[in-house]
């Protein structure tokens, strides 16, 4: 157990309750095992016990970029000591004359990054199984980037290569999920304050919305398959363009592919529309001028993937090489098929907001589909897709209450 | 009843070119080795239940086949007949009365196993591996259920090929356990649903987990009462979650801790971390057993909350255990669970049963 640093200064206000050792007192009681009981014989609550571990001068050695503000922080605890019986520092927190309800909050998330990179640090150094969720907080959807292998599933894919003779592919794809994992949790461990907005709406934004990204990049039918591979490294590029700017990989979609929405400039002349989608609905838009050169990206399978992550923008590079490393690459069925989009959607985008296509529920994202021809999907809207009477009145001077379109105007009537 | 006996007298049963241990650790707690063990890794074991005189042990493994092994009283092992799948095998279970086996594979189907006969049968069929299969005796029907890589969960009454029922998971099914009227099942993405049984299966409660890693085993568990009412549910972290479905003090009463890690006490050291591979409680005494792929078990008294013993290390992970119905055995399989991936794979490596006596070393900490 961890000392406990107020017993130490002679002014700890837990007393027996305290959960941090305290030096001599402590001793007697451990006499029982330790290392099960110890650590768990209030429960295990993860914030106070992140509170207790994290405090400790060891750590705050390992995170520096928060030990700064801990420093300020130690004093405006102890001095509510007098103030607040609750074992809850969120209590103390808010009792703290020094503290503002909005600091709370930052507290409380600085205490989640701090958990989060501890986590982090020990998932690496530990040899624990890689290919696993994780949740920082016990009850807590998912983060996303990581995907769920469990140990049978990756040897039976073992077996079935060796048996078809094709082990190098399976190499090359455990490679690129190992790397995969580990650009993630590099990112996790090196958390700044702009990427933890990010990130932390993977934890607070939702149930569930994390753990459906990789919900198909389960192993049903996994093959880790071999047409995939070749047609993901050629479209990796195109990835890499996508996973920045959604402008910017429109532009190059649209050179490539024969993109639904034509024109390249209108692509251009919306880079704050497009940046605002990809904070709002980032999922919709960037599916359609999908990469149509890769197989793997069949306009059968309407999942489209958001590859805008603005808070991670060192993410999408190592990603997109690492972006077949998502397991669902069998491509014979529906599924797989489904699958290839989906592991090209998992790498590049982290947000969990992003993965409502990553749901393995065909169902859901087939009407996004069909509903893609709503306002959050595109920008513009061809000019084929309206009706008469919204084509009259985009082209009409003002628009007429009652009969103002839902859809954006086509591209072709815009006066810029 | 007679008992085992002392181990060091049975240590080299069977196998006599295993006789001279100095070196390799493959067995360093000097238990019942069983005679003909599978050729690949064992992915489960299964005694069979008290309706039959004796113990008769199923092992499924990698091989592809289902071996039963009457084991007898002085702990000699008789190897007693097989049966083979088409792929691995990932789960085995008896019915209640103890004729037929259920055997899972990855083939997609699982197998109803008359050992009368020696024949088996289909009974089920999925889209994807089948990873768990249990035999749920109900007052006003039986079935076997089948947790699959499908995410769906299937009953079936092993006369007709259409499943009775079918319960959509959220995710991959991973392990459940099955005590009527209660059923736990936990899936990727850290799932975990549990189910009420009575009457027909449906779906009780989604509980979100008490772990922060992908899940690997679970364990129903009883009250005084001998009615299931709670859980173990280990992880790939080297935890295990002790929850209750109902209990007075949720925050006091459900606990996680820690095993299957290397330093435990030293916190400044990085640990090694590794998976629980398989959970069971004695059938007795309400404590339980954890085996991981460190290559040790340990036993734990939950109500008391302290590890009760730690084996020895052994060579090779130990990936699934089991409980014979009045807990005097304790089986163990040790064989790579490829928590290390395909580099660490030895196909040359001998893969061991081995059956322990539980009968003492299980016994709660505290006498009430």
């Amino acid at each position: 157990m961890t000392i406990c640093q107020f017993f130490l200064q002679g002014r700890c206000r837990f007393g027996d309750r305290c959960w941090n050792e305290h030096p001599g007192a402590g001793g007697a009681g451990g006499g029982r095992q330790q290392q099960p009981s110890g650590s768990n014989r209030r429960g295990w609550n993860p914030s106070s016990q992140r509170y207790s571990s994290v405090i400790q001068p060891s750590s705050f050695s390992k995170s520096t970029p928060w030990g700064g503000s801990r420093d300020q922080e130690k004093p405006s605890f102890s001095s509510d000591s007098g103030a607040s019986t609750s074992r809850n520092r969120g209590f103390g927190l808010s009792q703290n004359p020094f503290a503002s309800p909005s600091s709370d909050e930052q507290k409380d998330e600085k205490k989640l990054l701090e958990g989060i990179i501890k986590d982090m640090e020990v998932w690496e150094s530990s040899g624990q199984w890689m290919f696993s969720v994780y949740s920082p907080v016990k009850k807590k959807p998912n983060i996303s980037g990581f995907t769920d292998i469990s140990p049978e599933e990756l040897r039976l894919e073992y077996h079935n290569y060796l048996t078809s003779n094709n082990l190098q592919s399976y190499l090359n794809s455990l490679q690129q999920l190992i790397n995969q994992w580990r650009n993630r949790v590099n990112e996790l461990k090196n958390l700044n304050t702009s990427a933890n907005i990010a990130s932390l709406s993977d934890v607070k934004g939702g149930v569930n919305q994390a753990a459906a990204t990789f919900g198909f990049g389960s192993m049903q039918g996994i093959t880790f398959g071999p047409p995939g591979f070749p047609v993901h490294n050629s479209s990796s590029a195109n990835a890499q363009n996508f996973s920045f700017k959604p402008s910017s990989g429109f532009a190059s979609a649209a050179s490539g592919s024969p993109s639904v929405f034509g024109n390249t400039p209108a692509f251009g002349a919306a880079p704050p529309a497009s940046s605002a989608i990809t904070t709002s609905t980032p999922t919709f838009g960037f599916g359609k001028p999908a990469i149509t050169s890769a197989a793997s990206f069949s306009f059968k399978s309407p999942a489209a993937s958001s590859f805008g992550s603005p808070g991670f923008s060192g993410f999408p590079a190592p990603m997109a090489a690492g972006s077949v490393g998502a397991p669902a690459f069998g491509s014979g069925t529906s599924v797989a098929g489904f699958g290839n989009l989906g592991s090209h959607s998992h790498s590049a985008f982290s947000k969990s907001s992003s993965d409502t296509f990553g749901n393995s529920s065909i169902s859901t994202s087939l009407p996004v589909s069909n509903g893609s021809i709503t306002t959050d999907n595109v920008l513009f809207t061809p000019k084929d897709q309206l009706t008469a009477e919204e084509l009259e009145q985009f082209q009409s001077k003002k628009f007429t209450l009652g009969k103002i379109p839902l859809k954006p105007p086509p591209v072709e009537l815009l006066n810029i | 009843m007679s008992l085992f006996g002392t181990t060091s007298g049975f240590g080299t049963s069977g196998t006599s070119m295993f006789g001279s241990t100095s070196t390799d650790n493959h067995n360093p707690m000097k238990d019942i080795e069983v005679t003909s063990s599978p050729d690949d890794s064992i992915g489960c074991l299964s005694f069979s239940p008290p309706t039959l005189p004796g113990n008769f042990l199923i092992a499924g493994s990698w091989a592809n086949d289902v071996r039963c092994w009457e084991v007898q009283d002085s702990g000699q092992t008789i190897p007693k007949a097989q049966q083979m799948h088409t792929g691995p095998v990932l789960d085995v279970c008896w019915s209640d009365d103890g004729s037929k086996v259920f055997t899972a594979s990855c083939d997609k189907t699982a197998k109803m196993w008359d050992l009368n006969s020696n024949q088996a049968i289909q009974i089920a069929q999925h889209d994807s591996p089948v990873k768990t299969i249990h035999w749920i005796k109900a007052p006003n029907y039986s079935c076997v259920m089948t947790g699959s890589w499908d995410k769906t969960l299937k009953f079936w009454d092993t006369r007709s090929s259409n499943p009775m029922m079918v319960l959509q998971l959220p995710e991959r099914c991973y392990c459940a356990d099955v005590i009527y009227p209660m059923a736990v099942v936990a899936t990727a993405e850290r799932g975990l649903i549990v189910y009420q049984l009575e009457n027909q299966p449906s779906e009780f409660r989604r509980i979100e987990s008490p772990l922060k890693h992908q899940h690997r085993c679970v364990a129903i568990f009883k009250d005084k009462q001998n009615k299931p009412t709670g859980f173990a549910l280990g992880s790939i972290e080297g935890r295990v979650a002790i929850h209750y479905i109902n209990p007075p003090n949720p925050a006091k009463d459900n606990f996680t801790f820690k095993c299957h890690r290397s330093n435990g006490t030293n916190t400044s050291a990085p640990q090694d971390i590794y998976a629980v591979n398989g959970i069971a409680f004695h059938p007795v005494h309400g404590t339980l057993a954890t085996v991981g792929s460190d290559g040790r078990f340990s036993f734990w008294d939950k109500d008391a909350r302290t590890k009760l013993k730690t084996s020895e290390q052994l060579d090779q992970p130990i990936s699934a255990c089991c409980f014979n119905h009045n807990g005097n055995i304790f089986a163990y399989a040790s064989s790579y669970d490829w928590s290390k991936g395909h580099e660490f794979y030895n196909p040359q490596k001998k893969n061991y049963i081995f059956l322990r006596n539980a009968a003492e070393e299980l016994k709660p900490r505290n006498k009430k």
